[in-house]
């Protein structure tokens, strides 16, 4: 009876407490953040995914990182003093590791004050990628590129216990603040891996104190601390300012009219700029959007069924959300969505012209209107723009639709009118409305052309699955760049990289992997721009998946927060953003 | 021998009664059924939804569904039968989207009964007559049955059987027989100790002549007010299931039109909601009165009290 009047008594005044923030509305130097699913953990080395990889790169660093304003994007160094030395034959990187960097406070380190990084802790962590028992997702980026590791990987998965002691000929800690990463053969694209975070800086004794908890307490050297415990049920992320937090300052140029767009306003001031975070995990879009129109989150995405309520047709912002001094960021992502076909399936392997008539019939220009209310690149080849590789001008004879060439191409493949083609599985994603209305419209396309197309839906995890095990027919799916290079694209088609790796349709080309091979050990110029271009071309022709679109990514954030920029790689983004208090007071009255 | 004139008179009319009693069980409550305007309406909405149903099962109606009849997102207006509901974002037709969901919810409902009742009846009917270690184990197995929780149940099972109108059919109809098969003992039990039993017994019937030609049909009213139940409860659970995205795929269910609508609704686009929220209430309103009035109908201890 007492406790249930305590409840009674604790509901009331929460009750009341609620209202009080309510009304008050939070002054604090708070950022709120929004993010789409569920995050899985805070172990680096499972960082396969963008919420999780965004949520890691708060806490954890790497040895370098991209600039925050400039673009084409650029490599800067983060933990490491300065970019690596390079050996003349291009194969040995030597990195400075910059001193007095202390890990986050925590009960694991002597006393429970953090210590100081040092260059072992960099070959621990990117050891633990290769650690046979951990099944790292990132492994793919360094299988078989750096001297010895492979073979400690081997050795080790025999073993009961891996063995970290054991020296890797390619991974090595010269002294306290040097590390050297040796080669086995050119890889151009390997400071880049070195920013993702899969290869973020992790220290062994939080490792070895929390074991299988791990994932729950990250503790790095980053700008931002969880303030308790991860727990994967929950619904809201707290960070708040790492104290020990090194001198990071703000950069102080941008690319241009990053000047006048105000993103230089606390250029040279010391970073973080925030004092906490709040990342809400709402998973529903609607109920985003809302909370954002609400004021309660900073930023956010516009979702496709409110495109009309919040951009006017000439790409503004209406009247009203203007008033709220809310402010629109269109950018192009670096991504393409694709329908993949199983190349492992005899009716799709050697039948191009069966190919490049459903690519012919595929009304893109229709997609772009229904799904991405016109704002998407409707995709010639697998190349996003905006890198090497990518051809302004060039246009695939594959796109269109054109549905009497592509009727044309169907009866040569051997299928006039579609007859003799059996009925082709296509596998979406159940729980999401768009992914359905997708594959609906695609197998509409399809019908006219005659080709019989069966809807299977999935969930996320399923449709995963299926790829993996080559069971999937037809399947629409995405890809987002991991670094800015074309490479990371065209590694999806290269033959090698079949499934479990990245090329989930298991296409197989014996010209484009030769071509492939080569341009992936080639440094960046001239000619490795001109095989990418050849590449790409062989990519749009041969029509080894169905392209759709280059995405457009369109947030719209409140008018107090500062610094904001859409970036590709949203990792670091937090500790430049920052919040106009003074102007935040003001606008609530709009709210 | 003096007669009584009066008493001879008065046997007349009481044979009349005796007569009129005389009636078959379900000729009566059949037209006791009719007495009740609501139970008319209701049964009158269910044939025609089990007639809309056959047509579109036929295509004959509601075959349309795919063609465009417009542009994307049309409100509703009177151009045309088709355009009543509006369109949806591919410009098809929402009413004949609706129409196909009559199809797809009638045979959910239709087949799970289906699968479900037989069970059911089986299990309950032979729990109850021979009881003892028959019956603990059947009453163990449906109250193992019923300890899962329901909804994941049927997740499970549509996932097994790889989503689509089969798998959904299937799992509702192997989830929901627990309730009839409780009742259905019960049932049996009580008949089980009446004298007709007993007479049957009496003359050598076997087992299954007892069970079948003489319990199972004074019982089976229960299974006729369950099937009404039960169907509407399965076209709910469809809606569900394909809100989900584990229901049917390629073709329009209510379901996913209510799924399609929690994002069109932001765009004020609320015609898709509106049409598959109606054709549903009307059909599970109508099963619902329908199953109340063929209880009432159905028990004989309310006879005479309308």
């Amino acid at each position: 009876m007492k406790k249930s009047l305590l409840a009674v008594v604790i509901l009331a005044a929460s009750i009341a407490l609620v209202g009080c923030t309510k009304k008050k509305k939070d002054i604090g130097k708070v950022l709120h953040m929004p993010v789409p699913m569920a995050v899985k953990g805070f172990d680096p080395i499972h960082a396969s995914d963008k919420y999780a990889s965004d949520e890691i790169g708060k806490v954890y660093e790497g040895l370098l990182q991209y600039h925050y304003l400039k673009r084409p994007y650029e490599l800067i160094p983060n933990l490491a003093e300065a970019l690596p030395t390079v050996s003349e034959d291009g194969s040995t990187y030597t990195f400075k590791v910059k001193k007095g960097i202390l890990f986050q406070d925590n009960e694991a380190f002597p006393g429970g004050k953090g210590r100081e990084l040092v260059a072992a802790d960099f070959v621990y962590s990117i050891k633990r990628v290769a650690d046979p028992k951990l099944q790292s997702t990132g492994w793919w980026v360094l299988d078989g590129k750096i001297a010895g590791l492979n073979e400690w990987r081997k050795e080790n998965s025999s073993k009961k216990v891996v063995d970290y002691s054991s020296v890797v000929e390619g991974l090595k800690a010269l002294d306290k603040y040097t590390i050297q990463f040796k080669l086995t053969k050119p890889f151009p694209q390997f400071l880049y891996s070195l920013a993702m975070p899969f290869h973020f800086a992790v220290a062994r004794e939080v490792v070895e104190k929390y074991k299988k908890e791990f994932l729950n307490h990250p503790v790095g050297t980053g700008p931002f601390q969880l303030t308790s415990k991860f727990n994967a049920q929950t619904r809201k992320i707290t960070y708040i300012k790492n104290p020990t937090f090194r001198d990071k300052f703000y950069p102080t140029e941008g690319s241009e009219g990053d000047k006048e767009k105000g993103l230089l306003g606390s250029a040279g001031k010391k970073i973080p700029l925030v004092d906490k975070i709040e990342v809400s995990i709402i998973e529903e879009e609607q109920t985003r959007w809302l909370n954002f129109k609400k004021g309660n989150l900073d930023f956010n995405s516009i979702p496709k069924d409110d495109f009309a309520n919040a951009i006017t047709p000439s790409k503004d912002l209406t009247p009203e959300m203007n008033k709220k001094g809310m402010k629109l960021h269109i950018a192009a992502s670096l991504d393409v969505t694709y329908s993949a076909f199983q190349h492992t399936d005899p009716l799709f392997k050697d039948n191009k012209k069966l190919r490049q008539a459903m690519s012919l019939g595929y009304d893109i220009k229709k997609v772009n209107e229904l799904f991405y209310n016109g704002t998407a690149q409707p995709a010639q080849s697998i190349v996003p723009p905006g890198i090497s590789g990518f051809m302004p001008s060039y246009n695939s004879p594959f796109r269109g639709r054109d549905l009497e060439g592509a009727k044309k191409l169907l009866a040569s493949a051997g299928y006039p009118e579609g007859k003799g083609l059996p009925e082709i599985l296509f596998e979406h994603i159940g729980t999401s409305p768009t992914s359905r209305q997708m594959a609906e419209f695609f197998q509409k396309n399809m019908s006219d052309l005659g080709i019989n197309i069966r809807l299977s839906s999935n969930s996320w995890p399923e449709l995963l699955k299926k790829i993996r095990t080559r069971t999937a027919q037809m399947w629409g799916i995405a890809w987002g760049a991991d670094y800015p290079d074309a490479e990371n694209f065209l590694q999806l088609l290269y033959g090698p990289n079949q499934t479990p790796g990245a090329n989930g349709s298991n296409y197989n080309n014996s010209e484009f992997n030769t071509l492939f091979k080569k341009a992936a050990i080639m440094q960046a110029g001239p000619e490795r721009k001109a095989l990418y271009e050849k590449l790409n071309r062989i990519a749009a022709e041969e029509v080894p998946l169905i392209y759709g679109v280059h995405r457009t990514s369109f947030v719209i954030a409140q008018g107090w927060l500062k610094n904001f920029k859409a970036t590709e790689f949203t990792g670091e983004r937090a500790q430049y953003l920052g919040l106009d208090l003074d102007l935040k007071g003001k606008l609530a009255k709009e709210f | 021998m003096s007669t009584n004139v009066e008493s001879q008179s008065s046997a007349l009319p009481n044979d009349e009664k005796l007569y009129e009693k005389s009636k078959s069980l379900w000729q009566d409550a059949f037209e006791r059924l009719l007495k009740d305007k609501m139970a008319t309406a209701s049964l009158v909405m269910v044939v025609l939804y089990a007639i809309l149903a056959t047509l579109s099962g036929f295509e004959i109606l509601g075959g349309d569904w795919a063609v465009e009849i417009g542009g994307s997102y049309e409100a509703p207006s009177f151009k045309s039968i088709n355009h009543l509901f509006g369109t949806d974002i591919f410009g098809r037709s929402v009413l004949q989207k609706c129409i196909h969901g009559i199809y797809i919810a009638m045979t959910v409902g239709f087949f799970a009964a289906m699968i479900s009742i037989p069970i059911g009846l089986t299990l309950g009917a032979i729990a109850g007559y021979f009881g003892g270690r028959v019956d603990e184990f059947i009453v163990w197995l449906y109250t193992t049955f019923s300890s899962i929780p329901w909804i994941m149940l049927v997740t499970a099972i549509a996932f097994v059987g790889g989503g689509g109108l089969k798998s959904v059919c299937l799992s509702l109809g192997l989830t929901s027989w627990v309730g009839l098969c409780r009742l259905i003992r019960a049932e049996v039990i009580r008949h089980k100790e009446r004298e007709y039993v007993q007479a049957a017994n009496a003359v050598g019937a076997s087992h299954f002549r007892m069970l079948f030609l003489h319990i199972i049909p004074n019982v089976l009213h229960v299974v006729i007010i369950t099937f009404s139940l039960q169907f509407q409860t399965a076209i709910k659970a469809e809606v569900i299931l394909s809100y989900l995205g584990l229901g049917v795929s390629g073709e329009p269910s209510w379901g996913i039109m209510i799924n399609e609508a929690k994002l069109e609704l932001s765009r004020g686009v609320y015609w898709q909601l509106a049409g598959a929220t109606l054709f549903m209430f009307l059909i599970v309103l109508s099963f619902n009165l329908l199953g109340d009035a063929l209880r009432d109908a159905l028990d004989p201890k309310l006879k005479g009290k309308d």
